[in-house]
C-alpha cells in the first residue's frame, strides 16, 4: 500500500496540531473497548498462521492433483433454462414502489439514520445482505432492480442509441469507484435525506440510460447489475440462460469474460480491502491520525480517496505482475489481456468473503435497527410488528466466547474464499494455457499472491482499529 | 400516538410528521393548559455512527426515557416535548452542520446531547452564530475553561478537571501518597496528568513518574519496568481497544503483589468487569461518574431511573445482561433534559425569541438537590462558568462488581472560575 503524498500528510498533520491544543478532552475518549478489545486477547497469531497454511497447502496440493480433479471441481451439467414470464416485471415494479417509499422516508422520515428505513434498507439490507446472498441465490437484481419492470411496461421499440460491445463493464467499474468513494470517504453516507436524493438521482440517470440505450445500458453501466451478476457467477445453480449446475465458480470457468469484467472484480476486491485497511491503527498511523482520537471523516476525505484509488490501482498492478511473471515462467503464448481479464475474475470468491466477513458485525447490529424501523417506519411510535419493548443490543461484542465465534467465522470465510480462488484460478489457467503442468507454473506467482492476500485478510480482521 | 409514550426507543418523537400527529392526539388534553400546543423541539446531536456510536446508543436510550417522563408529567410549560435526533457521525464538522440544521431547518428551540469533546468544540461556534442554546453532555473541561461561548452550557454532567481533582484526597489518605501515572500520550491523558499531579501535590503527595504511552501501542509490557519500586499507587487511564490487553499484562507483570491501583472507568465503560483478563482488577479502585452496579444504599431515584432506561442492577440492559451500558456518563442526558425543562419553566419559555431568557434562567440556577431529576446525586451549578459540579464516586472491584467505597463532597470538586460567560453579550 503506497503512502499518501507528502503534501497531504503535512496538511493533515497541521489540522491535527491545530485541533489538539484546543482539545481539552474530558469525555470518554474512545469508542468503547468491546469487540476489538476481545479480538486483541484472542490468539489471532496462531489462527492467522493456520489459515495461511491451509491456503499454502492447497497451492502445494495443486502440484500433485490430477487435472481431472480440478476440472471436475468446476464441471457443470446443462439445465433447461427457466422462463419466469412476467414475474420479474412484477417484482421489479414492486421494488420500484419500495424504493419510492424509501426515498419518501429518507426525506420526510426520522433524521436518525438508525431509525430510518432509507439508510437501513440501502446499506444493511441492500449493500450488505442482498449483495452477499446473490452468491447463494443467484442474480437477485434481475428481480428486484427498480427499472426493468417500468421499462417493460413502457413497451418501447428499439432504443435510439447503441452502446458498443467493447465497452463491456468499463462504465460500471467507474461507477463502482464512485460508489466506493461515497461509502468510504463521504462524511455522511448514512444521512437519510442525502442518501434518498442520491438514490433518486441515480434512478433517474439510469432510467434515462435505459431509454436511450436499452437494457444494454444496465448490463454495462448500472452498478447493481454488475455487482449482483459478478457474485451470482459464483453460484452452483443458474436457472437463466445459459442454465446449469456445477461446482461453484463453473460459470466463470466456462466462458471468457466480457471486457473489463476482470477489472471490475479487482476493483471490488480493492474496495473491500481498503474498507478494512482504512480503519486500522496502521493506516491511521500512515496518515498521521491518532488512532485514539479519530478526528471524524470530514478531516480525512482527501487521504481516504487517495488510499482508495491507490489500493485499487496497486492491486491491479500487482495482479498484472503476477500474471506476467507466471506466463513468462510457463512460456505461455496466450494473449496477456485475455489471461489477465479471465484470471482476475477468479478473485471474486475473495471479494465475496471479504464483503461478508467485513460486514458481518455491522449486519448483526444493523438488522436489529432495521426490524425496529420496519415496526415503526415513520418514527411516530408505532409498533406494526408488535415487537415492543424492542431494545437493540450489542452484548455479543462484550463476551469473549461470542467474539471468538464471530472472529473465527470471519476468518474461516476468508480462508475458504482464498482456497476457492486458488482452485478456480487453476481451473481457468488450464483452459488458458492448455495443460495442467503449465497451468500450475503459470499461476504459481498468482498463488503466492493469494497466500499473501490470505495473510492480509486475516491480519485486517485481527488488527486494532481506531476509526 | 398513544404508543409513542411507551418505554421504548420509539418514544423519540422524530420526523416532520410527529408534531402534527401529536396535535391530533387524544392526549392533547394533558397539554391543554399551554398557550400553544405545538411541541417544544429539542435537537439531539447524537453520535449514531462513528467512533462514538456505542455511547450514542445509550445516550439515545436515556434521552428517550427522560422524554417519556417529562411528557408523562405534562411536558414543558404545558407543551409536549419532541426530540429531533440528528447523527453527527462523531465528526466535528458535521456536528456544526447539525447544530445549524436544528436552528434553520428543524425549528428547534435548543440543541442538546453532544458527548465527544472534539464535536462539542467544533459545534459550539455554530451554536453561538445561530444563537441557539447548546446543552452539552461531554464531561470536557472546554466549557468551564472559557474556550466556548455564552450559548454553550454543561449543566448535567461534571467536567474532567473537577472529577480528577476530587480523587486526590481519597487516594492520598487511603491508598498512598507516592503515585505513578500511566496514561495515553495525547490530550486526554495529558489532562489527567496535569489535573491529578497538581491535585495530589496539594494533598501533600507526589507523582514519582509520568509514563506516557503512545496511542498506537497495543502491548504494554515494556512500560511496566519504568514503574518505580516505591510506588504506592498506580493511576491508569488507558483507553481504546488495547485496554483489556493492558490490564491483562499489568496483572501478569505484578502477580499477586501490586501497589494500589486506581483508574477511571472511562477505560472500561460498557465492558463487563467479569470479562476474561480482567480478573486482575479485583481489589482495584475506579472513579465512577455514577455507580454502575446498584449499591446497598441505592436511592429510590437511582432505582426508578434504572427502570425507566431499562438497565438492571448490574448496569446492563434488562433485555440482554451482556449489553453493559455507559452508566457512568449517560445520566447526564437525563439530568440535562430536566434542567432544560426547569430552565424553560423558570423563563416561561414560549419560543425561540425566549432563548436568551432561557440561558439567563439556567445561569441563575445553583443548588440541584438529589431527586428524580438528578438521580446521580446533588449538584451545584456555576452560572458564570456554565459548568455543573457534583459528587463523584470511588468504587472498588469486589467479586467482579464495583462496590462504592467513597462519595466525594461537592467541595472536593470545586476550583476557581476560569471564565465568566455572563459578561459576554448575547
Amino acid at each position: 500500500m503506497a503512502l499518501p503524498t507528502h503534501h497531504a500528510r503535512v496538511r493533515l498533520r497541521n489540522i491535527i496540531i491545530v485541533v489538539k491544543p484546543a482539545l481539552l478532552w474530558g469525555g470518554p475518549a474512545m469508542a468503547h473497548v468491546s469487540e476489538q478489545g476481545f479480538v486483541l486477547l484472542l490468539p489471532t497469531g496462531a489462527y492467522i498462521t493456520a489459515g495461511v497454511a491451509v491456503v499454502a497447502m492447497t497451492v502445494i496440493a495443486l502440484f500433485a492433483m490430477p487435472q481431472a480433479v480440478v476440472t471436475g471441481l468446476f464441471s457443470a451439467r446443462a439445465l433447461t433454462p427457466r422462463d419466469f414470464g412476467k414475474w420479474p416485471v412484477i417484482t421489479s415494479l414492486l421494488s420500484f414502489c419500495v424504493m419510492f417509499f424509501g426515498i419518501y422516508i429518507g426525506i420526510y422520515g426520522s433524521r436518525d439514520p438508525l431509525s430510518n428505513l432509507m439508510p437501513l434498507g440501502f446499506w444493511t439490507i441492500g449493500w450488505i445482505a442482498l449483495v452477499s446472498l446473490s452468491a447463494v441465490f443467484g442474480n437477485l437484481w434481475t428481480w428486484i432492480n427498480p427499472w426493468t419492470g417500468l421499462y417493460r411496461l413502457l413497451n418501447l421499440k428499439e432504443p435510439p442509441m447503441r452502446l458498443p460491445d467493447r465497452i463491456g463493464l468499463w462504465p460500471a467499474t467507474a461507477t463502482l469507484v464512485c460508489f466506493a468513494a461515497f461509502l468510504l470517504a463521504d462524511p455522511a453516507p448514512d444521512d437519510p435525506t442525502r442518501l434518498a436524493q442520491l438514490v433518486a438521482g441515480y434512478w433517474g440517470v439510469t432510467f434515462v440510460g435505459l431509454i436511450l440505450f436499452g437494457p444494454r445500458w444496465c448490463h454495462s453501466a448500472e452498478l447493481g447489475h454488475a455487482l449482483f451478476a459478478s457474485f451470482a457467477s459464483l453460484t452452483a445453480i443458474r436457472l437463466q440462460h445459459p442454465a446449469g449446475i456445477g461446482g461453484p465458480g463453473w460459470q466463470i470457468a466456462q466462458a471468457p469474460p466480457r471486457p473489463a469484467a476482470g477489472l471490475f472484480a479487482l476493483t471490488l476486491l480493492g474496495v473491500g480491502s481498503f474498507d478494512g485497511l482504512n480503519e486500522t491503527f496502521w493506516w491511521l498511523g500512515q496518515i498521521g491520525v491518532n488512532p485514539l482520537e479519530f478526528p471524524g471523516r470530514s478531516a480525512i476525505i482527501g487521504v481516504t480517496l487517495m488510499g482508495l484509488i491507490t489500493s485499487i490501482l496497486g492491486l491491479m498492478a500487482i495482479f498484472a505482475l503476477t500474471i506476467w511473471v507466471g506466463m513468462a515462467l510457463a512460456g505461455a503464448k496466450t494473449p496477456f489481456a485475455q489471461a489477465y481479464g479471465w484470471l482476475a475474475l477468479c478473485v471474486l470468491p475473495i471479494a465475496l468473503v471479504y464483503h461478508v466477513a467485513h460486514y458481518l458485525t455491522a449486519f448483526m447490529v444493523g438488522i436489529q435497527y432495521t426490524i425496529a424501523a420496519l415496526s415503526d417506519p415513520f418514527a411516530t411510535g408505532a409498533d406494526f410488528l408488535g415487537i415492543q419493548p424492542f431494545r437493540v443490543t450489542t452484548g455479543f461484542f462484550n463476551r469473549i466466547d461470542t467474539v471468538r465465534l464471530i472472529w473465527i467465522t470471519q476468518a474461516g470465510l476468508v480462508v475458504v474464499g482464498h482456497v476457492w480462488s486458488v482452485l478456480l484460478a487453476h481451473r481457468v489457467a488450464i483452459t488458458l494455457f492448455g495443460d495442467h503442468r503449465r497451468a500450475v507454473i503459470a499461476t504459481l506467482p498468482l498463488s503466492v499472491f493469494m497466500i499473501g492476500y490470505t495473510f492480509l485478510g486475516l491480519w485486517l480482521l485481527a488488527a486494532p482499529k481506531g476509526a | 400516538m398513544t404508543k409513542a409514550l411507551k418505554t421504548t426507543r420509539r418514544t423519540l418523537l422524530k420526523g416532520a410528521g410527529a408534531g402534527g400527529l401529536l396535535a391530533a392526539s387524544p392526549l392533547l388534553g394533558r397539554f391543554a393548559s399551554a398557550q400553544s400546543a405545538a411541541p417544544i423541539k429539542i435537537g439531539f446531536q447524537q453520535h449514531s455512527t462513528g467512533i462514538g456510536a456505542a455511547y450514542g446508543r445509550w445516550y439515545g436510550r436515556t434521552t428517550e426515557a427522560a422524554l417519556k417522563m417529562i411528557n408523562d408529567a405534562g411536558g414543558i410549560n404545558g407543551r409536549p416535548v419532541e426530540i429531533i435526533a440528528e447523527d453527527d457521525g462523531t465528526d466535528p464538522k458535521r456536528g456544526a452542520e447539525v447544530v445549524e440544521k436544528f436552528s434553520n431547518q428543524h425549528g428547534c428551540d435548543v440543541a442538546y446531547g453532544t458527548l465527544f469533546s472534539h464535536v462539542v468544540i467544533g459545534s459550539a461556534p455554530a451554536a453561538g452564530e445561530q444563537k441557539i442554546p447548546y446543552f452539552v453532555v461531554s464531561e470536557g473541561h472546554h466549557v468551564a475553561s472559557g474556550a466556548l461561548n455564552r450559548y454553550t452550557l454543561q449543566p448535567g454532567i461534571t467536567d474532567v478537571k473537577s472529577q480528577v481533582q476530587a480523587m486526590a484526597p481519597y487516594v492520598s489518605e487511603n491508598l498512598g501518597k507516592k503515585v505513578t501515572m500511566i496514561f495515553p500520550d495525547f490530550a486526554f491523558g495529558h489532562d489527567h496528568r496535569d489535573f491529578f499531579t497538581a491535585a495530589i501535590e496539594a494533598q501533600g503527595g507526589e507523582v514519582l513518574e509520568h509514563i506516557a504511552v503512545p496511542p498506537s501501542e497495543t502491548s504494554f509490557t515494556k512500560y511496566f519496568p519504568k514503574i518505580p519500586r516505591e510506588t504506592e499507587v498506580l493511576y491508569h487511564v488507558m483507553v481504546g481497544p488495547a485496554v483489556l490487553t493492558f490490564v491483562k499484562e499489568l496483572g501478569e507483570f505484578f502477580g499477586p503483589s501490586s501497589p494500589a491501583i486506581f483508574g477511571f472507568i472511562d477505560s472500561l465503560e460498557a465492558v463487563d468487569l467479569a470479562s476474561p483478563g480482567l480478573e486482575f482488577l479485583e481489589g482495584t479502585y475506579f472513579w465512577e461518574g455514577n455507580p454502575r452496579y446498584a449499591q446497598a444504599d441505592q436511592t429510590e431515584y437511582d432505582k426508578a431511573y434504572r427502570a425507566a432506561v431499562g438497565v438492571d442492577e448490574n448496569g446492563a440492559s434488562v433485555s440482554d445482561p451482556s449489553d453493559v451500558s455507559t452508566y457512568a456518563h449517560m445520566f447526564g442526558c437525563w439530568e440535562t433534559l430536566h434542567i432544560i425543562k426547569a430552565g424553560m419553566e423558570a423563563a416561561d419559555y414560549q419560543g425561540p425569541d425566549d432563548r436568551q431568557k432561557l440561558i439567563e434562567a439556567v445561569e441563575a440556577m445553583t443548588d440541584m438537590p438529589e431527586s428524580m431529576e438528578h438521580p446521580q446525586g446533588p449538584k451545584l451549578f456555576n452560572g458564570k462558568t456554565h459548568q455543573v459540579f457534583g459528587v463523584q464516586y470511588i468504587s472498588r472491584v469486589e467479586n467482579g462488581r464495583l462496590v462504592k467505597v467513597h462519595t466525594t463532597s461537592i467541595d472536593d470538586t470545586l476550583y476557581p472560575d476560569e471564565v465568566d460567560y455572563t459578561t459576554q453579550s448575547f
